[in-house]
C-alpha cells in the first residue's frame, strides 16, 4: 500500500531545468524621452491626497522586466500633538518604504538607511514646494510605498553589480508622485515639483559616454553618473538636487549638460501632473 | 526632521540682519565671525592617534567641536557568484574543488557545461582584474543626542559613504587576491553635540584618517591565502605616497610627514551655500539658518600629472600643478532656513507701530482686523505670507535655488579645491 | 587664506590668579558678583587661589559661615564645612564660599540680561537667560503699546505672541527670584525690549577664565566714526548681558540699553511706548555699520578665546586695537577676520605682552 501521509519524491531520477540564456537587453527608448507614465489622483479614500504612478514597461514581452510603481498617500494636514512646540509653518514628515517583495533583495519591514534617505531627500524637494507658513501650527504626512523598484529581474548572470543607480529613478518618481498626491490633499504649492533623471553612460568601452535622460539601468552598458534633479517649471528653480557618479571635475560641461537633461525630463514629467490635475479637477466639477 | 533644523531658535530681527549682511554685493558678504567668503574655520589635526586601529585622526576646531576618526580593516573572503565559478573552474579547478564548504561552486560546476561557453570569454578576462564591491566598506556616523536612526545621521552616513563609492576606485584598493578582500570600517564618532551642520568636519577627518590609514604587507601571492607582514612599518599606505622616505615619521604625529604627499587623495565633501548672490564656504549655523540654499559637493583627486614641489603647510605652493579633480557626487541640502520664523512688517504689526498710540484695547484689535484682511487675522503668522517682501523683514525662503546658482556653486568649489592643496599641514 | 589647520598643543598652563586682593576683577570668570558684595568684603580676602574639590574639607572652625559651593554634614560635627564644587575658595568676612571655575549663569536681581524667548504660554512667556532654569516674563511685566501704562486684557492674553513669540530676543532686568533660583524679568522701562538692527552672540560655557563679568555698565554705544573708512557718525550699540549673552546693534538715538543717559525718563513713556517696542523690523543699516559690528563681534570672540574678561573697557580697548591692526593690513583683504593667530596677537597687544 502505497503511503499517502507523506510526499514522496518523484520515483526516477530527474534533471534540473535548464534555461536558454535569455537575450541581453535591448535598448527600446531613445536617449531623449522619458517612459510613459501612468498618474492618478485620489485613488485612497481615506487619505486626504492620494496618488498612484507607474512607468511604462519598456519591454513586456521579456519575463524578468519591471518597472517602476509607487503609490503615495497624503495625511493632513493636522493638528500637531498637544505636546509638540509651536511652529509657525506646516510639520512635513516624509516616509519612503519600499514593499518586502518590490526589489530583487526582500526588504524588511523596517526602514532601512537607503529608505531613510530617500525620504530626506524627498523631504528637501518638497519643502521648497509647499507654502509652509500658510499652515501653522499643523502638520503632515507623506507616505510613499514602492510597490515595484524598478529592478531588471533578469537572469542573475546578465546583472550588474548593484550600485544604487535605480534609486534615483525611485526618487523622481516619488517626487513626482508625492507632487500629485500633495495638489490633491489640497496644500498650497508654489508650483507642481517634478523629479527627473538624466545619465552619462557608456554602452562599452569603444564608444563615447552618451547623456540618456530617464535612464533604464539593464539597458546599458555601464552607468558612470547620473543625477536626479526636483524642478518647479513656473518658477524655474531646483529644490533637490542629487548627482553622484565619476566625473572629470574640469568637465563642468559635461555637468551642465547632465543637469540640463534632467530639467528636461523633471519638464516632462510635470506635464503629466498637470494634465492628470486638470482632469480630476474637471471631473470633481462634473459631478457637482 | 533632518539635523541640520534641529535647536534653531533665532530671531527675524537677528536673521533679516544676517540676510542683509551676507547678500552684500559690493564689499562682498560680511560674515559675522568676520570670514571672507571661502575661509574656513581654523582647525587643529592629528592623524594616527589610535595605535588599534589601521588609521585614524582627530579634528577639532576653536568652538571646541570635535570629530575622531577610526579606520579598521579586517580579512574578509570574497564570496564568489557561482557564475564567475564557471569561468575560474576551468583554470583552477584543483583550487576550487579544496572549498569544500562553498557549496555554490557545486552547483555551478553542474550547471557549467550548459551555460558556460559564451560567458567564458569575457569570464576570463575579468579573472584577473581587480574588482571592489561596495559591501567592503561599512562607514558609520554617531552624533551624540542623535539616534542611530534618525534620518539627520541616515543622510550624513549616505553622503559620506557615497562619496567614496562613487567613483568605485575606492573599493578596488580593498582588493587581496580573487578569494580574500578587506573589509574597511570607518567609524566616524562626533565628541560633543555639533554646534553646527557637522558634515565639512565629518568629512575632513574621514578625509585624514583614509590619507593615515595603512594595510599590512601581503607576503602571500595570488590567490593564497593571505599571509602578511608583521612589521608595521612595512605597511602600506592606502593612499600611497610618492615620497616613500617620509613614512616613518608619520607615526610621530609630527607635520613633517606632510612632505610625502599622496599621489590621489581620499574623497572629501564640502558644504557650501547661497545668499543672494554669494557663494560662501563653511558656513557656521547662523549663516545656515539664512541660506537660500545649500550644497554639499564631493571631490575627489586622482593622480596627478607632475609632483608638487615641497608643499608647505597652510599655505599654497608656489607651483599649482595640474590637479586631476573629480566630481563624486553633489546634493542639495535641505536648508534650515525654510523653518524660520518670519518677521511682522510694521505696517502690520499691531504692537509696534505708532498708529496704536493712545488706543484702547478695543480699538487695538479693529485696527488688527482692518490691517489685514478678512481670515487672515485669525492666523497671526499667517498674514505674513500676504504682504510684500519688505527691506528689514525676514521671510523664510520659498521654492528652490535657480539652476546657474546651484551650477555656480559646484563650479566654484572645483575651482578652489583646484587651488589649494587642502590639509597638506596635518601631520 | 582658505583654510587654517594649527598645530595641535598642549593646553595653555594655567594662569596665575593675582594673589593681591584688590584687584578681584582682573581676568576672572566673576559669577559670583563682587560688586553686589560691596567694598568691605575685599578686606576679607586672604587665599583667593586656594584650589578645592568637592568632599574636601574646607574648615572646622564653627566660627565660619557656609556660602555657595559648601556644604555641611548634618549630625555631630556640623561645623566641619566642606566644598560642594570644585573651584577657588573665596573668603567673605566670616562667609567661605567656594566659587566654581566654570558655572552656568545664576540670576540676581537687578542683572541686566539679554535672552531668548523659548515658549509662550497664556500669560507668560519662558525666556532662555543661560541659566540652569529657564526665566519667566510676565504679560504683566511688559509695558503694552497704547500709551498709556494700562491694565492687561483679555484681548493682550490672546495676541500674546505678536509682543515676542518664539526665537525672538529681548533685553530684561532680573526683578524677583524664586527659591528655586528661577528668575522672573521685566521690561517696564524704556532700556528694554525686543532686539533688532544687530547680531547676537554667547559667551557662555567657554570657560577658561573669560566671560562677561558683573560691571557697573552693562550696556554701552561704541562711536566708530573713528574709523576713516566710515562715512558719517554711526555708532553700535554692545549690550553685554549678565548672561553672557551679547547683542550688538547699529545704535539709534533714543532707543535701546544704552541710551539710560540720554533717553527719555520714566515719566515720558507713554508717549514712546509703542513706536518701536515690538517691531522686528530692521532699519536700512549701512554697510559700514554692519562691518564694524562684525568687527566688534571679533573682538569679544578674541577675548573670550583668550580667556580675557569681557567689559565695557576691554572691549572698546580691544576694539580700538583692532581698527589699528586693520589699518596696518590695508592690503590684505581679510582684514575683519580676528580668529586663531590674529586673535592672539589683539589679546596680547591687550593685557601688553
Amino acid at each position: 500500500m502505497a503511503d499517502r501521509r507523506r510526499i514522496n519524491g518523484p520515483v526516477g531520477a530527474t534533471t534540473p531545468p535548464i534555461f536558454d540564456k535569455p537575450a541581453g537587453p535591448v535598448a527600446t527608448k531613445t536617449s531623449d524621452a522619458i517612459r510613459k507614465i501612468f498618474l492618478k489622483t485620489g485613488i485612497t479614500p481615506s487619505a486626504s491626497g492620494s496618488a498612484y504612478l507607474e512607468l511604462e514597461n519598456p519591454n513586456p514581452q521579456r519575463p524578468g522586466n519591471t518597472s517602476l510603481k509607487l503609490s503615495c498617500t497624503v495625511h493632513g494636514p493636522r493638528s500637531l500633538p498637544r505636546s509638540a512646540p509651536f511652529s509657525p509653518h506646516i510639520i512635513l514628515t516624509t516616509h519612503v518604504k519600499y514593499a518586502p517583495f518590490a526589489t530583487r533583495q526582500r526588504r524588511g519591514y523596517l526602514r532601512d538607511s537607503s529608505e531613510r534617505d530617500l525620504g530626506v531627500h524627498l523631504e528637501t524637494a518638497l519643502r521648497g514646494a509647499i507654502i509652509a507658513d500658510r499652515w501653522p501650527k499643523s502638520g503632515v504626512d507623506i507616505i510613499v510605498t514602492v510597490v515595484e523598484g524598478d529592478q531588471d529581474r533578469d537572469s542573475p548572470e546578465s546583472q550588474k553589480d548593484d550600485e544604487g543607480w535605480d534609486m534615483m529613478n525611485v526618487l523622481s518618481g516619488c517626487i513626482t508622485v508625492a507632487s500629485a498626491a500633495i495638489a490633491d490633499a489640497g496644500i498650497d504649492c508654489v508650483d507642481t515639483v517634478a523629479g527627473g533623471v538624466a545619465a552619462l553612460v557608456c554602452e562599452d568601452d569603444k564608444t563615447a559616454p552618451t547623456i540618456v535622460m530617464d535612464p533604464i539601468v539593464a539597458e546599458h552598458g555601464s552607468i558612470l553618473a547620473a543625477c536626479c534633479v526636483a524642478y518647479l517649471p513656473t518658477r524655474d528653480e531646483i529644490t533637490n538636487m542629487w548627482f553622484k557618479g565619476r566625473l572629470p571635475g574640469a568637465d563642468m560641461m559635461v555637468y551642465d549638460k547632465l543637469m540640463e537633461k534632467s530639467l528636461v525630463a523633471c519638464r516632462c514629467a510635470n506635464r503629466v501632473i498637470v494634465q492628470e490635475l486638470n482632469e480630476t479637477v474637471k471631473k470633481g466639477q462634473g459631478i457637482s | 526632521m533632518s539635523s541640520t533644523s534641529q535647536h534653531l531658535l533665532l530671531s527675524p530681527a537677528e536673521l533679516a540682519y544676517l540676510h542683509g549682511s551676507l547678500s552684500l554685493i559690493t564689499p562682498g558678504p560680511i560674515r559675522p565671525d568676520g570670514r571672507s567668503p571661502t575661509q574656513f574655520r581654523p582647525l587643529t589635526a592629528e592623524t594616527g592617534i589610535l595605535p588599534g586601529t589601521n588609521g585614524s585622526a582627530r579634528i577639532c576646531f576653536a568652538d571646541g567641536t570635535e570629530a575622531v576618526v577610526g579606520v579598521k580593516a579586517e580579512v574578509e573572503k570574497t564570496p564568489l557568484s557561482p557564475y564567475e565559478f564557471v569561468a575560474s573552474t576551468e583554470g583552477r579547478k584543483d583550487h576550487t574543488q579544496k572549498k569544500s564548504g562553498s557549496r555554490k561552486s557545486k552547483k555551478a560546476t553542474g550547471d557549467e557545461e550548459d551555460i558556460s561557453m559564451d560567458v567564458d570569454e569575457e569570464a576570463a578576462g575579468a579573472n584577473d582584474k581587480i574588482r571592489g564591491s561596495p559591501d567592503w566598506v561599512e562607514l558609520s556616523v554617531e552624533i551624540p543626542g542623535l539616534r542611530d536612526d534618525d534620518s539627520g545621521t541616515v543622510f550624513l552616513t549616505s553622503m559620506l559613504t557615497e562619496a567614496l563609492l562613487a567613483d568605485g576606485e575606492f573599493v578596488k584598493k580593498l582588493w587581496i587576491n580573487r578569494r580574500f578582500h578587506w573589509k574597511l570600517y570607518l567609524d566616524i564618532i562626533l565628541i560633543s553635540p555639533p554646534l553646527s551642520y557637522p558634515l565639512p568636519l565629518l568629512s575632513l577627518t574621514t578625509h585624514l584618517a583614509l590619507l593615515a590609514t595603512r594595510l599590512p604587507r601581503l607576503k602571500s601571492e595570488a590567490d593564497e591565502d593571505p599571509m602578511f607582514d608583521d612589521d608595521w612599518a612595512a605597511a602600506t599606505f592606502l593612499y600611497p605616497r610618492q615620497d616613500t622616505s617620509a613614512k616613518a615619521s608619520n607615526k610621530s604625529s609630527k607635520p613633517s610627514s606632510a612632505a610625502a604627499a599622496p599621489a590621489s587623495r581620499p574623497p572629501i565633501t564640502l558644504l557650501v551655500m547661497a545668499v543672494g548672490d554669494n557663494i560662501i564656504f563653511d558656513p557656521s549655523k547662523e549663516e545656515l539658518a539664512v541660506a537660500d540654499s545649500a550644497v554639499a559637493v564631493s571631490v575627489a583627486e586622482g593622480p596627478a600629472s607632475e609632483s608638487e614641489s615641497e608643499p608647505e603647510p597652510e599655505s599654497i605652493p608656489a607651483t599649482t600643478t595640474k590637479r586631476n579633480l573629480q566630481l563624486l557626487s553633489v546634493r542639495t541640502i535641505d536648508p534650515p532656513s525654510r523653518l524660520t520664523p518670519p518677521g511682522v512688517p510694521n505696517s502690520v504689526n499691531a504692537a509696534a507701530w505708532g498708529t496704536m498710540t493712545a488706543a484702547t484695547p478695543t480699538t487695538t484689535t479693529a485696527a488688527t482686523a482692518s490691517a489685514t484682511e478678512g481670515g487672515a487675522a485669525k492666523h497671526p503668522d499667517a498674514r505674513v505670507t500676504e504682504t510684500e517682501d519688505v527691506v528689514g523683514v525676514w521671510k523664510a525662503p520659498r521654492g528652490g535655488a535657480k539652476f546657474g546658482m546651484l551650477g555656480a556653486m559646484v563650479a566654484k568649489v572645483l575651482e578652489r579645491e583646484a587651488a589649494s592643496p587642502r590639509s597638506q599641514g596635518a601631520g | 587664506m582658505p583654510i587654517t589647520i594649527l598645530q595641535p598643543s598642549l593646553a595653555p598652563p594655567p594662569k596665575l590668579r593675582n594673589v593681591d586682593s584688590d584687584s578681584d576683577s582682573e581676568g576672572g570668570a566673576d559669577l559670583e558678583g563682587d560688586v553686589a558684595m560691596g567694598r568691605p568684603a575685599k578686606r576679607a580676602r586672604t587665599q583667593d587661589s586656594s584650589i578645592m574639590t568637592p568632599g574636601e574639607i574646607i574648615t572646622d572652625d564653627p566660627q565660619w559661615m557656609r556660602g555657595h559651593g559648601t556644604y555641611i554634614i548634618p549630625g555631630a560635627s556640623s561645623n566641619t564645612i566642606l566644598s560642594s564644587v570644585a573651584g577657588t575658595l573665596a573668603k567673605t568676612n566670616k562667609l567661605l564660599s567656594v566659587r566654581p571655575l566654570r558655572a552656568r549663569y545664576t540670576p540676581e536681581i537687578g542683572d541686566l540680561v539679554v535672552g531668548r524667548i523659548v515658549e509662550v504660554q497664556a500669560k507668560r512667556w519662558r525666556v532662555d537667560v543661560g541659566g540652569t532654569l529657564l526665566a519667566q516674563l510676565p504679560l504683566s511685566a511688559i509695558n503694552l503699546p497704547g500709551g498709556i501704562q494700562r491694565r492687561r486684557t483679555e484681548t493682550d492674553e490672546l495676541q500674546i505672541r505678536t509682543f515676542f513669540s518664539e526665537g525672538e530676543l529681548l533685553v530684561a532686568e532680573v526683578q524677583q527670584l524664586y527659591n528655586d533660583g528661577a528668575a522672573v524679568l521685566h521690561t517696564r522701562s524704556l532700556k528694554y525690549g525686543k532686539l533688532r538692527n544687530g547680531v547676537f552672540m554667547s559667551v557662555t560655557g567657554t570657560g577658561g577664565g573669560g566671560g562677561v563679568v558683573r560691571a557697573r555698565r552693562q550696556a554701552f554705544t561704541l562711536d566708530i566714526s573713528g574709523t576713516d573708512e566710515v562715512s558719517g557718525s554711526e555708532k553700535i550699540d554692545v549690550l553685554l548681558g549678565v548672561n553672557g549673552y551679547i547683542w550688538i546693534s547699529k545704535h539709534i538715538e533714543g532707543e535701546g540699553a544704552a541710551a539710560e543717559t540720554s533717553g527719555p525718563g520714566i515719566t515720558r513713556i507713554e508717549e514712546s511706548v509703542g513706536l518701536n517696542v515690538y517691531s522686528s523690523q530692521n532699519d536700512i543699516i549701512p554697510v559700514d555699520t554692519m562691518r564694524e559690528i562684525a568687527r566688534v563681534r571679533g573682538v569679544i570672540t578674541a577675548l573670550v578665546e583668550n580667556g580675557l574678561r569681557v567689559d565695557e573697557e576691554m572691549v572698546i580697548k580691544g576694539y580700538a586695537e583692532a581698527v589699528e591692526m586693520a589699518k596696518e593690513e590695508r592690503d590684505s583683504a581679510d582684514t575683519l577676520w580676528l580668529g586663531g593667530e590674529r586673535g592672539k596677537r589683539l589679546a596680547n597687544a591687550l593685557v601688553g605682552r
